[in-house]
């Protein structure tokens, strides 16, 4: 591989009815931090690339300059206003081999550009397939689901890529992905095979990024950047793919989004109406989606018709026959804990259970048991948690 | 005439993770050697999905996995749940640590080994170890078939040669979307978690039923449906296959730092007003530290 | 609309008898069944029956089906029946063999769900011959009449149009109630039974029962295991099971509420029982908490994983068929080598991880289920347009005193439901009174029915002379009368006719009561019984773990609903469900789904119907 054959690090941003998606911007300012370092690291200049695929979406290209892109390459097309894979594999692919993009993307004749150095995609649904396909087509390596990147040379002897002999791979994207146990990190390496019997270079090295994972800084609006127009080419087969029809499943509650949840269960039933308020309120306080045990979505506690169709449906039950969720914070209102409850919020990061009986199973789930009836603990909460609010604003 | 259906499933081999068959080693890594390997479950949810297929347009189906020698057994769980008519076992040493490209790479030319033309290809969503969901796209993208992921329900239309999907997109964050997609055969479907097999008149079900008796007893005698090639047979490039033609590698495994302390329940009395202050101290400190997933 | 000719609901053994005999009639039909497996929901005691009565004829399960004898996996043949009177540790045994023997070709012990899994197979398999099959999954919600068609709607298929319908849907039957063909059973009219399945090695029973591999023993309680009410208990052996659990009267448990897991660990801890179930059973160590949590968890599932592999090997060892199978697969040369590798991980398991091996019982499945009192409740005219009840549906069912038949009367009304069918078919008249009226006038020739309507002298004979050791005194003198009566075979024939002509229904209370099932049995325990001690103390589980072992698809939908929440019978179902669903808040009564077993306790006041298809309870054993 000679020097100016991969540059820059390509991300293809995400964005749903001209709304973009947050993994987006998540990524963008990973990259951002990436490349800066990188750029000082090897007193180079190379570019962090968006590219926006879409239709009438060209608005969204200040936000991604503003959030870290160099360069944005929008493609902008009644076609493409939904993903549909073989036509977004192909662009995308035509897109970061393109030299004259390349050449824009620099402003400089760089006239041996292959492909990008590195390139991200969000690892939800459309980004890990197209990710996939992405690759397949460009011919490199891909490390799904990562959490944490750092770029390095690495010293490294390997009997298929350097033929047993230690070579050193320059600016090389080390990629961390959580492995299935929860307790391990792998990390992914797409290298070049420089053993002379299967000699290829394997650029670029991509990976797809859990969301949630980086955090999104505030717009910078003194940044600017370019943006490039690209037409997309389409082929006629590829266009018999249709999307016939689009459902939005609001589930009115997503439970991903929140980093906290406030489940609460039966333990409401001696004051059901106000309690159910003042679980309101923590939720409010503490910005929290809130969820409910399997009990309560069969209605068996009488209360007034706003609160049960709101709260007593089986969209927010948490459970082995509910949802599965792992927030940052989780907070068990008057639930007891049963099995079937505690295999949907077992992977918390922090759960606190508020329950007046010490013997009740939540316990030996939870890392704080409040030991008290909600309708006394609450209001303590609730005020602490405005009056420390307070003291960090301030 | 119509041509019938003809459809591949493609399956992977994986570690039972179910408590009294899996076994870890002090430092937490999966201990291969003492674990049991079975037909994964995304795996299985595949061959049902095609199993759809055979009940209601009467297809063919062929099963095929890379694996070594002993992954025989789960093509015939695998043709169990799908009523397979044949089933495919590449194996070779030179197959063992591709990563998602070379193996895509092999189960191309696998498939292509397969009789007839294929008009659709199933897989799992991803595999219960490894996890990346990315083979079935590569494989789709080097077949050339369109690719169609998180399917939920599908029907095809054996006259016009389509199939009608609908897509389950979750975009994390946002909202999800179900999607219905037309498409032309052939397609490569990577199967939802969620997907189930609805057979809503009385025949198909009845039908469904003898279909499953001829599955068992397919099953029964599998040896018999089963072929097994290596690398020489298939004709797959050693440029693009194995170690050789896989991009990536694992450099390292590591523990994660923060892992999850087992869970010590802190008894916090609920009337006391300074252990509020604490609590609250405390869920504050919890919010701001970096997921790690 | 797709059409067949007969439309079966329920897959127990009644709906699967009807299946398999309109198939050996050569006729099309489909049976629905609502669990996601066939005999995923059945439950019985239980015992089925062939009989060979001396007048009247029945249809006996090996003749619906030809290959019963060589290839039903049943469990063991009864060939010892005994029952027990118990006042606290003392027990007074009567063998009443031939009283189990009366007209019988056999009792074999059986697990509903295996073998309801069988008779689906064979039923099945001649069912496709003719068009027709099994079609599990499905729940049937209403069935409509439209001039001559009779129209079946499900929660999971397009709708089924039927020329003539079977309902063998159970106690609890929704076709029943649907077509307005009966009232709801009462209390008076239904047992509530309820049961575990113990765990315990083959040769173990063969050695504590006194029975060899083949055989197997049926053993009855009534005394103070009751806790006062009307009923009793019964241990029976399976192959490596036992069978434990009672059956009693649903009024008597409303006049005295006990939660039913109370009635069965009554029983549990009687002394005779408790020595009858136990075994050695391996109990962990505490795992040491010091440790890091990736070796707590290495540990904990290389114990499970030892232990599962000595209780199978353990398993295989104590039986004939498990020391075969071991040695044909080439694991082991010999027996001796299987004892030294049980040995060994005995070691293991005792040594490495500290575990230890304490005398106790395995308690593997918890169930429960309504029985109807067929000398009771059972339907005059068992059908309404074209869709005939049997079994339990129809409230057919004999049971008075030690004689508990439920399954053989489900298969024989099933066979005879099948064969009205099957001649309106040929004859081209499936009109509607003519093919009811067929088939009531075909259960009416049933031995069955004789005996849900009569006392059989020459049975109760039999009990006589297996009684006649007891003291007069001890039977008190509300029986003084009777006994006299029955002392010879003239008395007793005149008795038993006046009686008979009286009508059973008059005499039931004098015969089921406290007396009888209570007080009498504990005299005679008092008086002449054999004490008896338990060497242990038993670990029963709590209700919540039995529920939690059980396996539920859960109904997001509701499948019950509380009419009278304020009622006192409902207030009383918080004691008598058998899976804990009711509790009462603020003076009302309020169900949750989560864990009910659709036994049908509650549906008297309730809006009680199944879940839809494939959910709710699936059992194991059944």
């Amino acid at each position: 591989m000679t020097d100016g054959d991969y540059r820059h690090l390509y991300v293809v941003m995400e964005q749903e009815e001209g709304k973009l998606v947050p993994v987006s911007l998540e990524m963008l300012c990973e990259a951002r931090r990436l490349m800066d370092d990188f750029n000082i690291k090897y007193s180079s200049n190379e570019k962090v690339v968006a590219l926006l695929l879409g239709d009438d979406v060209k608005e969204i290209s200040k936000d991604l300059i503003e959030h870290g892109a160099d360069v944005v390459v929008l493609a902008d097309n009644p076609e493409l206003r939904y993903v549909r894979n073989t036509i977004y594999t192909k662009l995308i692919a035509q897109i970061v081999t393109d030299q004259d993009v390349a050449a824009k993307v620099e402003s400089v004749d760089v006239g041996n550009f292959k492909k990008p150095r590195y390139m991200f995609f969000a690892a939800d649904s459309v980004g890990r397939h197209i990710s996939s396909t992405v690759l397949a087509e460009l011919d490199s390596g891909l490390a799904s689901d990562i959490n944490k990147l750092v770029i390095e040379d690495l010293p490294l002897t390997h009997q298929i890529k350097t033929a047993g002999k230690p070579l050193i791979y320059e600016k090389t994207l080390e990629m961390y992905r959580p492995d299935f146990s929860g307790f391990l990190w792998t990390t992914i390496l797409c290298l070049d095979n420089r053993n002379p019997t299967i000699e290829r270079d394997y650029h670029p090295q991509a990976c797809s990024i859990i969301p949630g994972v980086f955090e999104t800084k505030e717009a910078d609006h003194a940044r600017t950047g370019k943006v490039i127009e690209y037409s997309p080419r389409f082929d006629q087969k590829d266009l018999l793919v249709k999307i016939l029809d689009r459902k939005i499943m609001k589930s009115e509650v997503d439970f991903d989004a929140c980093k906290t949840i406030v489940s609460f269960g039966r333990g409401i039933k001696e004051s059901p109406e106000e309690n159910v308020k003042l679980i309101e309120q923590l939720a409010s306080e503490l910005d929290a989606e809130i969820g409910i045990s399997l009990p309560l979505s069969k209605k068996p506690i009488s209360i007034n018709q706003t609160i049960d169709s709101k709260y007593f449906i089986p969209d927010r039950v948490i459970g082995s026959s509910g949802r599965k969720v792992s927030p940052k914070l989780y907070i068990a209102v008057g639930i007891s804990g049963a099995i079937q409850h505690l295999t949907g919020m077992k992977d918390s990061e922090f759960v606190l259970a508020i329950n007046p009986d010490e013997n009740s199973p939540i316990k030996d789930e939870c890392d704080m048991f409040i030991k008290g009836k909600m309708e006394d603990v609450l209001p303590l909460l609730i005020e602490n948690l405005k009056t420390q609010k307070k003291v960090v604003q301030a | 005439m119509l041509t019938p259906l003809n459809i591949a499933v493609i399956v992977k081999l994986e570690p039972d993770f179910s408590e009294g068959n899996v076994s870890y080693n002090p430092d937490g890594t999966l201990n291969r050697a003492e674990t049991k390997n079975i037909l994964g479950p995304h795996s299985a949810l595949a061959a049902s999905a095609a199993f759809y297929s055979k009940v209601r347009y009467g297809a063919h189906i062929s099963i095929g996995t890379m694996g070594p020698p002993n992954a025989d057994l789960i093509l015939q769980n695998a043709q169990q749940i799908s009523d397979a008519d044949e089933t495919y076992l590449f194996s070779d040493r030179i197959f063992a640590g591709a990563d998602t490209l070379g193996t895509a790479e092999l189960l191309k030319t696998g498939i292509h080994k397969m009789q007839g033309k294929m008009d659709l290809v199933f897989s799992g969503h991803r595999a219960s170890d490894g996890e990346t969901g990315q083979v079935g796209p590569q494989t789709a993208w080097k077949l050339g078939f369109t690719f169609l992921g998180n399917v939920i329900d599908y029907e095809v239309d054996v006259e016009k040669r389509t199939v009608r999907a609908k897509r389950s997109v979750r975009l994390q964050g946002f909202y999800d979307i179900v999607e219905e997609v037309e498409a032309p055969l052939p397609v490569f479907i990577a199967i939802d978690p969620s997907y189930k097999p609805i057979f809503n008149t009385a025949s198909q079900r009845l039908a469904c039923e003898k279909y499953k008796k001829e599955a068992n007893d397919r099953a029964q005698n599998f040896k018999q449906y089963l072929k097994v090639f290596n690398a020489e047979q298939l004709g797959a490039d050693p440029k693009l296959i194995g170690l050789a033609g896989s991009p990536t590698i694992v450099f390292k495994v590591e523990k994660i730092p923060k892992g999850k302390a087992g869970r010590q329940a802190e008894v916090i009395d609920g009337s006391s007003k300074e252990e509020m202050v604490r609590v609250v101290a405390r869920l504050r400190q919890a919010l701001s530290t970096m997921v790690i997933k | 609309m797709e059409k067949y000719d007969v439309v079966i609901v329920g897959g127990g053994s009644s709906g699967l008898a009807a299946l398999k005999q309109l198939s050996n009639r050569g006729k099309q039909a489909i049976l629905l069944e609502s669990g996601s497996k066939v005999g995923s929901k059945s439950v019985s005691g239980g015992i089925l029956y062939s009989k060979k009565p001396k007048k009247a004829n029945v249809h006996n399960v090996e003749d619906v089906y030809e290959n019963f004898l060589s290839d039903a996996p049943v469990e063991r043949k009864i060939t010892k029946y005994i029952l027990h009177s118990t006042s606290k540790d003392k027990v007074f045994s009567m063998d009443l063999t031939s009283a189990h023997e009366y007209e019988a070709n056999f009792g074999y012990s059986v697990l509903m769900n295996k073998l309801n899994k069988w008779f689906a197979d064979q039923a099945n398999e001649s069912a496709q011959k003719y068009g027709g099959g099994i079609i599990p999954g499905v729940h049937v919600r209403d069935i409509k009449w439209d001039g001559d068609k009779t129209i079946i709607y499900t929660d999971e298929l397009e709708e089924i149009q039927a020329s003539a319908v079977i309902a063998s849907d159970g106690v609890n039957s929704e076709i029943a109630n649907i077509t307005g063909a009966r009232k709801k059973f009462s209390p008076s009219e239904l047992y509530q039974g309820v049961k575990v399945v113990v765990k315990l090695p083959e040769d173990i029973i063969n050695e504590r029962f006194g029975i060899s591999s083949q055989e197997g023993a049926a053993h009855l309680f009534a005394g103070d295991v009751t806790l006062n009410h009307i009923g009793g208990g019964f241990v029976y052996t399976n192959q490596n099971t036992l069978s434990v659990g009672g059956v009693y009267h649903l009024d008597s448990l409303l006049e005295n509420p006990v939660a039913p897991y109370e009635m069965i660990n009554a029983l549990l801890k009687n002394p005779m029982i408790s020595e009858f179930i136990k075994d050695q059973v391996p109990v962990k160590k505490e795992i040491d908490k010091s440790l890091s949590k990736e070796e707590q968890i290495r540990i904990r599932f290389a114990t499970t994983k030892l232990i599962k592999s000595w209780q199978e090997t353990r398993d295989a060892i104590l039986s004939s068929s498990g020391r075969d199978r071991l040695i044909k697969s080439g694991k082991y040369a010999s027996e001796d080598e299987i004892r030294t590798q049980l040995s060994s991980l005995q070691t293991q398991m005792v040594d490495k991880y500290g575990v230890t091996l304490e005398t106790d019982y395995v308690e593997v499945e918890y169930s429960a289920k309504l029985i109807p009192d067929g000398k009771r409740g059972r339907m005059k005219n068992p059908f309404i347009k074209n869709v005939l009840f049997t079994g339990d549906a129809a409230g057919r069912g004999i049971f008075i005193g030690p004689k508990i038949e439920g399954l053989n009367v489900g298969i024989d009304d099933g066979a005879r439901a099948a064969n009205a069918i099957a001649d309106a078919l040929e004859k081209n008249n499936l009109s509607h009174d003519s093919l009811g009226k067929a088939y009531s006038n075909s259960l009416e020739e049933s031995h069955y029915t004789k005996d849900m309507k009569e006392i059989d002298k020459d049975y109760l004979k039999i009990f006589l002379v297996a009684a006649k050791d007891i003291p007069k005194d001890i039977l008190s003198s509300k029986y003084g009368m009777i006994i006299k009566l029955m002392s010879s075979d003239k008395l007793r024939n005149l008795s038993v006719g006046f009686a008979n002509i009286l009508g059973y229904e008059k005499l039931l209370p004098l015969v089921e009561s406290e007396e009888t099932y209570v007080k009498v049995p504990m005299e005679l325990a008092d008086r002449l019984g054999e004490k008896i001690t338990s060497s242990y103390t038993l670990t029963i589980p709590s209700i919540a773990t039995r529920i939690g072992k059980l396996n539920f698809n859960d109904d997001e939908m509701p499948h019950i609903k509380v009419i009278k929440p304020a009622s006192n019978f409902m207030k009383k179902m918080v004691t008598l469900c058998p899976t804990r669903c009711y509790s009462v808040e603020n003076d009302k009564v309020m169900i949750q789904h989560e864990g009910c077993i659709e036994c049908g306790t509650c549906s008297e006041e309730t809006d009680w119907k199944h879940t839809r298809g494939e959910k709710g309870i699936t059992y194991q054993y059944g």
